[in-house]
């Protein structure tokens, strides 16, 4: 039971990831391999303010947003003079380059070594304190997010708003055309989908309560795409189902056997074939409602 | 002044090796018009096959070392009968090749690492490799030495066969337009697939020849394909000088970036130059 507590945990995390993610890579058709990078300044952002200066967790969710904010901004402005290929390279150049700030800054995120020890979040209702230290709350709260994520991410797609997201996708140049700026819509659901990662790194880092910057590299944001691209583009139940097949899939291949260091390599073999068999079969995914 | 002499012999190893990854891509690249990035992973796939002739069948090392570039060689040209070229078929776009080129190397990756573990590995086991030279104060190995050459060497061989062989002719025309070659009566199938068997055998020796230099791990492709990725675009994609130009720009702005700060930087630098470039120059110096 335990167990299946702490499977569900990650399943709401990474889903996080996933749904948001593909509000840029589905709806918007914009090929971005660069997720892990602002999951990373969530989870680290909630880190350092949890262990150094022994704020709130709530806080550090909602400074770590803002940073991640900021940072999504400046490097969605550069991005936007990027298309297609030269896009995506672009999206993997920031991801490398946030993961040597957060590997080699050493005197702020302690480098390789990672920071232990964050605390999990408390709640305090008048005079009474919560301190979430038991998975099955925490399990309760990153599901109140999961949830908070999925219907606003339902909510933008299906809004004005999202239908300007999918003509950006479809042709960019006749919306524009119409008068719409571009720029801006593309800007935006970067950032949202940025702020959404962030969000999911910092209960991931209270979740843990270690982290170290390798579980925020390139290889990170590809398995998010991957499981984008399986589940299906542009469609939200989709991403959430390629979310619980990551999660399931290295305990089915446990299942069948295989010794845990080789069952993390199968995993990685198993991503990979998906991928090339998608692309030659079915590049819409699964359930996906727009092909690459 | 040594550690000056040193900086720009690093940058030119450095670059030796970029140059190499980046003839293969641009080759592959101007025929397919798509960033194949399970290129690196044959500069893996070489090394190991190295690493396994030598180390566990005991066959003489020019011997292994012929047999793992032609090895990888056919593994490029497997890859294009098997998933580029149904997909080409199909006019498939230039993202969903890369998807696809991404699935490869994942998959391709995790299988050397299931059967050779991840561990680091070393080629060099049995040659001597104590031979230094001294260069105005700066030193360099003889592998390094050996490195150097065979850049120039390949990136003179092809430039030889693109512009003196009917082939290479062939080559450059469906580089230019796919369909006029076709229309022309090229077999242009037939040309991308021997371009992939060619790029490939190339990150093939460059694999060996870097794992002869420093070591093999699994991991070892994707940072030189991205290397060699960012060496294209600066210096022109497609533009088989342009590679050659922007892979030496690249070593000397990595080697020197890090002259006064730690060398783990070296990463973010490359790519920081990336997207210096992608904003301002993205066609690259060689503009084509």
């Amino acid at each position: 039971m335990e167990y299946l507590v702490h499977l569900s945990i990650l399943f709401a995390i990474y889903a996080m990831l996933v749904v948001s993610l593909n509000l840029v890579v589905g709806y918007t058709g914009l090929l971005s391999v660069t997720h892990a990078a602002f999951y990373g300044i969530g989870a680290y952002t909630t880190a350092i303010l949890l262990t150094q200066f022994k704020l709130g967790f709530f806080v550090s969710i909602i400074l770590g947003m803002i940073i991640t904010a900021v940072i999504s901004l400046l490097i969605g402005l550069v991005l936007s003079k990027f298309k297609g290929d030269y896009y995506a390279l672009g999206t993997l150049g920031f991801n490398t380059i946030i993961f040597a700030i957060l590997l080699n800054w050493q005197s702020v995120t302690r480098g390789p070594l990672g920071i232990p020890g964050i605390a999990r979040p408390e709640i305090k209702i008048f005079n009474f304190q919560f301190l979430i230290s038991n998975n099955f709350a925490f399990l309760i709260l990153t599901f109140a997010f999961l949830i908070l994520i999925y219907y606003l991410s339902y909510f933008i797609i299906n809004s004005s708003f999202g239908r300007v997201l999918k003509a950006i996708r479809e042709d960019e140049k006749a919306i524009e055309v119409f008068g719409y700026n571009v720029l801006y819509f593309k800007l935006m659901i970067f950032i949202v989908a940025a702020v959404m990662a962030s969000i999911a790194g910092s209960l991931f880092a209270s979740y843990i309560t270690f982290i170290d910057p390798t579980s925020f590299t390139i290889h990170e944001s590809i398995f998010i795409l991957a499981i984008i691209i399986l589940g299906g583009l542009a469609n939200l139940r989709g991403a959430v189902l390629g979310a619980l097949f990551l999660i399931l899939l290295p305990e089915i291949l446990r299942f069948v056997g295989f010794p845990p260091d080789i069952a993390a390599q199968m995993r990685q073999v198993v991503y990979g074939v998906i991928l090339i068999l998608l692309m030659l079969y079915r590049p819409q995914g699964l359930i996906g409602e727009y092909k690459l | 002044m040594s550690i000056f002499s040193q900086l720009v012999l690093n940058s030119l190893i450095a670059g030796a090796v970029y140059a190499l990854i980046s003839l293969g891509f641009n080759l592959i690249y101007g025929v397919t018009k798509f960033f194949n990035l399970a290129h690196g992973v044959m500069a893996t796939i070489a090394g190991y096959s190295v690493f396994y002739f030598t180390k566990t069948l005991g066959l003489n090392l020019y011997l292994a070392v012929v047999l793992g570039i032609i090895i990888t060689g056919l593994f490029g040209y497997a890859l294009d009968k098997i998933i580029y070229l149904p997909l080409r078929k199909r006019k498939a776009s230039s993202m969903v090749l890369l998807v696809a080129s991404l699935g490869t190397f994942t998959a391709i990756q995790a299988i050397i690492a299931i059967l050779f573990t991840s561990q680091f590995q070393t080629l060099s086991f049995n040659i001597d490799t104590s031979k230094i030279f001294n260069i105005f104060g700066g030193l360099i190995t003889q592998t390094q030495l050996i490195i150097l050459i065979s850049a120039i060497a390949v990136a003179c061989g092809l430039i030889l066969f693109l512009y003196k062989t009917k082939f290479g002719k062939a080559v450059r025309a469906v580089t230019d337009d796919e369909e006029v070659a076709k229309i022309v009566g090229i077999n242009t199938n037939k040309i991308i697939s021997v371009v992939f068997f060619i790029g490939s055998a190339i990150a093939g020796l460059t694999g060996i020849l870097v794992g002869f230099d420093t070591g093999i791990e699994p991991t070892m492709g994707l940072g030189l394909l991205l290397k060699g990725v960012i060496a294209s675009i600066v210096g022109g994609i497609g533009s088989i000088f342009g590679g050659v130009l922007g892979a030496f720009i690249l070593g000397f702005v990595e080697n020197f970036g890090i002259w006064k700060i730690s060398g783990e930087w070296k990463d973010a630098i490359a790519f920081g130059l990336l997207i210096l470039f992608l904003i301002f120059r993205p066609t690259g110096i060689i503009r084509k």
